[in-house]
């Protein structure tokens, strides 16, 4: 089985690709202009941020990136494009022959470029007799376009790499939104020796069950004996299959020219001084290297916040990680929202305190995880941790007490006989205190007997 | 200076040699006594207070939103627009004849064509004393109806000119330039409408303009251009030069450019590819004529209105540049006339380094009547235009100049300059012009 | 140039043609394009140029700015409840 994607992302540009209006949701047709609206006489001008966004993914992608790019004219009459042509890339993208390790595994990149989104119809009226309302706000939004190579085995596959290059991506550049608003995909999907394209798939969910459908499609025809067709499919969201394309009434001849009005762009220099942050999904990789921890936890970690990452890193540099990952995974996770508002050197400070307090007996793991809540709220782990240490001990003693007073006379003369105590307070308390605590707690409260 | 214009003598002029399809109408405007000149814009220049039809049926109710730099530019230096002058449809053709409105008439002789695309604009220079005219060029449309209409017409280097509110033909090929009776008028306003606009990337790497004053001493005149023109306009310009040598000591080589036989097809591919991107947007919605029947499929629903609003010229240059960029024969057509452009401008540059400036004829003729161009083809047509297309296609400027007469027409030689070098044909025209007796066109009574 | 391919190219281009235009456009074409296998001579390239002088990295900073009102440009094309009115899709 191969799996080739095609996906579109918005870049979070604030203003459009090839003009000044906002990229902002919005009411319908405000945020427009005569360059979005292709109105005679308007003019595109490059927006500098998309064209850098674009090559860091590219970038980002391992692609070999073209030292001169320049746009293209892409002619097709629909009436969402404003110019009936789409500015886009079309012999110079921005980068080639990329890849992307999924879990170990290659996906090759093919190509990415940038280009202009066209503006949103609204259908309006019964199926088959529909009218468009269209809304520009969304004509002129940049799109970064990315082609995989068809190296995808499985849907749940495709699915993990367009959700992993999401996470990614959202760390590089700023990617917003939810998944399903975000990514938008062409599917090519073979089970035989034949291609099916389905396209227009929004969201991460829809594209695993298309694919899924497809697999089975597929899969049944060629039991059957039948051949499959190449051919487009569109997705029914609703019925959750997919059906073959509406016929176009002709086949489009984009015939692609070069976009003069933009020129050209040298974009080797750039690029190759660009500095890519770390991303969430490398620097699990290398937490899992570094830190010999699993692959599991590292994702855990990186993609729950990269400040718990951050703080997994700091901590890791007095104490052993595998004592760092359960109290991180555990207490420390449960009070992130906490943590994460008022973390700071102090904090750190107390909770590594916590921790190493914690392996070498000082206090037990239910006192750590007591301890790191409060922690989280501001509060201090000293001293607090004594005070409830203190009330719930000697409660229990004194019941004790109360009941057998002859321990107390014993104990007067024998010593020994304050055990029967701190055997029966450890039952009570149930491992919550640190012997040597109890000890001396029973040996105070004796001596406050008469 | 505050200018005068007798509105009844400008109504009067413009019913009989209709130049403008828009005029202004001044006395339901308010007084506006700080202009110091009057101008014009070819209709495919966008003005807020006029329509922009670009002399095309199909964008009939178009009024922009805002103004085209050279227009805003002129109206911050004091100029007075008059109105809108009227062109071939979109700039597709010779002698302003593909009109989808009126079609101007030669100043010299009404039974004549002014020359196009901008021939609304050259009537307007040639018979409007104190006016200095907007026009675009993309093959030469600013030179030929300056030369049928005996006045100069300079096109600058591509990108010298912002291009922002011009309604597109060729988006490598088209520049905004000026039209008039003097020189002069040249000289003061280039530096006005010229320069970077960030609202036009093209015009954004330009060196700055300096216009001063130098002697030009050297003229190249390809052999190539002196095949298949009339005899009349032969001599006339042979006339001038040997006027130029004598009277001015300007030399004149002959010299031979074989790439300057790939010019014309080059040309009307580069145009018509670009064009026919240009105008997939009219389409019966958002601007110009609407399609009213939103309950036709899209494809009917732009086709319908397409088809009867384009004139026979905008679709066979539709169907031309739609063919020339398909697959299969793009590669031999658009990217080989792509590759064409660069042989040509480098063999300008290799006669520009022996010469300060080439010199031809404008045109092969004189302006010819309407009913001889009735008979002309379509190859006919655009190879008129043999003369001014190769400085168009590889953008470098140009002047045409009135150099002498055939009867009452006008005949006009063009000089061409390197890259950005305007200058030297302002040097050369004014050098030229103290010379050379203008003749006016009469104008009635 | 045969009719069938005018055709073609007619409808890709959305122009309805009369046979008669058919006929017309058709013998221009195979005129115009007989005229310009002059190019066949010519060297071609590999790399291309799309403008006659050099027109390099310019760039918009990303900053928004909105100069046109949009009720304005709304008020110029045929709306209904703010959205632009659109032709039958299918």
């Amino acid at each position: 089985m191969k799996i080739g994607l095609e996906m579109h992302f918005q870049l979070p540009t604030k203003s459009k690709l090839f003009c000044s209006c906002s990229t902002e949701g919005a009411e319908p047709n405000t945020h427009i202009c005569p360059t979005c609206l292709g109105f005679p006489g308007s003019r595109p001008a490059l927006n500098r941020k998309a064209l850098e966004y674009g090559l860091m993914i590219t970038k980002f992608l391992n692609c070999e990136i073209n030292e001169r790019i320049w746009f293209s004219r892409k002619t097709y009459f629909y009436p969402d494009l404003p110019k009936n042509f789409q500015i886009t890339m079309y012999e110079s993208p921005l980068g080639e022959h990329g890849y992307y390790d999924l879990n170990g595994k290659r996906i090759g990149i093919w190509r990415v470029h940038i280009e202009e989104d066209p503006g949103r119809i609204k259908r309006v009226g019964k199926s088959g007799d529909e009218v468009s309302l269209i809304d520009y706000n969304r004509s002129g939004v940049p799109l970064v376009e990315i082609v995989s190579a068809p190296d995808m085995s499985s849907p749940a596959e495709a699915r993990d790499f367009v959700a992993e290059l999401l996470v990614e991506l959202r760390h590089l550049v700023g990617l917003s939104a939810s998944d399903e608003q975000v990514a938008r995909c062409d599917a090519n999907i073979s089970v035989g020796e034949e291609r099916v394209e389905v396209k227009n798939i929004l969201g991460l969910k829809n594209l695993e069950r298309a694919l899924n459908y497809e697999v089975s499609r597929q899969t049944k025809m060629l039991a059957a004996g039948k051949e499959i067709i190449r051919e487009t499919r569109a997705f029914d969201e609703e019925r959750k299959v997919t059906m073959p394309a509406r016929k176009k009434e002709m086949e489009e001849e984009y015939g692609y020219i070069g976009e003069p009005d933009l020129g050209e762009y040298n974009v080797g220099e750039f690029t190759n001084g660009l500095v890519l942050p770390e991303t969430p999904i490398k620097r699990a990789a290398r937490l899992q290297r570094q830190y010999g921890i699993n692959a599991v936890t590292a994702k855990q970690i990186v993609i729950t916040s990269w400040g718990m990452a951050d703080l997994f890193e700091h901590l890791c540099e007095k104490i052993e990680p595998d004592k760092v990952v359960p109290k991180l995974l555990g207490p420390i996770t449960s009070n992130w929202t906490a943590i994460e508002q008022r973390l700071d050197d102090n904090m750190r400070a107390q909770i590594c305190r916590v921790i190493e307090n914690d392996i070498n007996g000082t206090i037990t793991d239910s006192e750590a995880r007591r301890a790191i809540a409060t922690i989280a709220e501001g509060g201090n782990h000293v001293a607090e941790e004594r005070t409830v240490v203190a009330d719930e001990l000697v409660i229990s003693i004194n019941e004790f007490l109360d009941a057998h007073p002859e321990t107390i006379k014993d104990a007067k003369s024998n010593p020994k006989a304050a055990n029967s105590v701190i055997g029966h307070v450890m039952k009570a308390t149930k491992g919550k205190f640190q012997s040597k605590e109890i000890v001396e707690a029973v040996k105070k409260e004796l001596e406050k007997r008469p | 200076m505050s200018v005068s214009i007798d509105d009844a003598r400008l109504r009067a002029i413009n019913d009989k040699y209709r130049i403008f399809n828009q005029l202004i109408d001044r006395e339901s405007m308010e007084a506006d006594d700080s202009s110091s000149f009057t101008f014009s814009a070819k209709d495919n220049l966008c003005t807020r207070e006029f329509q922009a039809r670009a002399g095309s049926k199909i964008l009939e109710g178009y009024r922009p939103p805002f103004d085209a730099t050279p227009v805003r530019k002129l109206r911050e230096a004091g100029g007075l627009l008059l109105g809108k002058t009227n062109m071939d449809e979109f700039g597709f053709g010779t002698f302003s004849t593909n009109s989808g409105f009126d079609i101007p008439l030669n100043p010299f002789d009404t039974g004549r064509a002014c020359g196009g695309s901008s021939g609304g604009a050259a009537a307007a220079a040639a018979l409007i004393e104190g006016h200095v005219a907007l026009g675009v060029s993309t093959g030469g449309s600013i030179s030929a109806p300056a030369s049928f209409c005996g006045v100069f017409g300079l096109t600058p280097t591509y990108g010298r000119v912002s291009r922002y509110g011009l309604i597109d033909y060729g988006n490598s090929l088209d520049k905004v330039g000026l039209l008039s009776r003097s020189m002069g008028d040249i000289k003061m306003f280039l530096p006005v409408i010229s320069g970077s606009d960030p609202k036009d990337p093209t015009s954004c790497t330009q060196p700055r303009i300096q216009i001063s004053q130098r002697k030009i001493k050297r003229l190249a005149l390809p052999k190539e251009a002196l095949a298949n023109i009339s005899p009349e306009v032969e001599s006339t310009f042979r006339y001038a030069l040997e006027k130029m040598s004598l009277e001015l000591g300007i030399a004149v080589h002959e010299v031979s450019m074989p790439s300057l036989r790939f010019a014309m097809p080059a040309y009307y591919i580069l145009a018509t590819t670009e064009a026919s991107t240009n105008l997939a947007r009219y389409c019966g919605m958002r601007f110009g004529v609407p399609e009213k029947d939103v309950s036709q499929h899209f494809n009917d629903f732009f086709s319908g209105v397409r088809s009867e609003c384009f004139g026979q010229e905008a679709k066979r240059r539709i169907l031309l540049g739609t063919f020339c960029r398909m697959v299969g024969f793009r590669d031999k057509y658009y990217l080989k006339s792509l590759a064409v452009r660069q042989l040509i401008t480098k063999e300008y540059r290799s006669v520009f380094d022996e010469h300060d400036l080439i010199v031809t004829p404008t045109m092969p003729f004189v302006a010819p009547k309407f009913d001889e161009i009735a008979k002309m083809r379509p190859l006919e047509m655009y190879s008129a235009d043999f003369l001014t297309i190769p400085p168009n296609l590889t953008g470098l400027p140009h002047l045409s100049a009135p150099c002498g007469y055939v009867g009452p027409m006008p005949v006009g030689m063009q000089f061409v300059a390197p890259h950005w070098d305007e200058s030297g044909l302002i040097s050369m025209g004014e050098e030229w012009e103290r010379v050379f007796q203008l003749k006016t066109p009469e104008v009635m009574q | 140039m045969d009719i069938e391919k005018v055709k073609r190219v007619a409808k890709v281009a959305r122009l309805e043609l009369t046979d008669e235009e058919l006929k017309k456009f058709a013998q221009d074409l195979e005129d115009i394009l007989n005229n310009f296998s002059v190019l066949d001579e010519a060297p071609g390239l590999t790399e291309y140029d799309f403008n006659p002088v050099p027109v390099n990295d310019v760039l918009r900073e990303d900053q928004v700015g909105q100069e046109f009102d949009p009720a304005m440009l709304r008020a110029m094309m045929d709306t209904y409840e703010d959205y632009v009115r659109g032709p039958k899709l299918s």
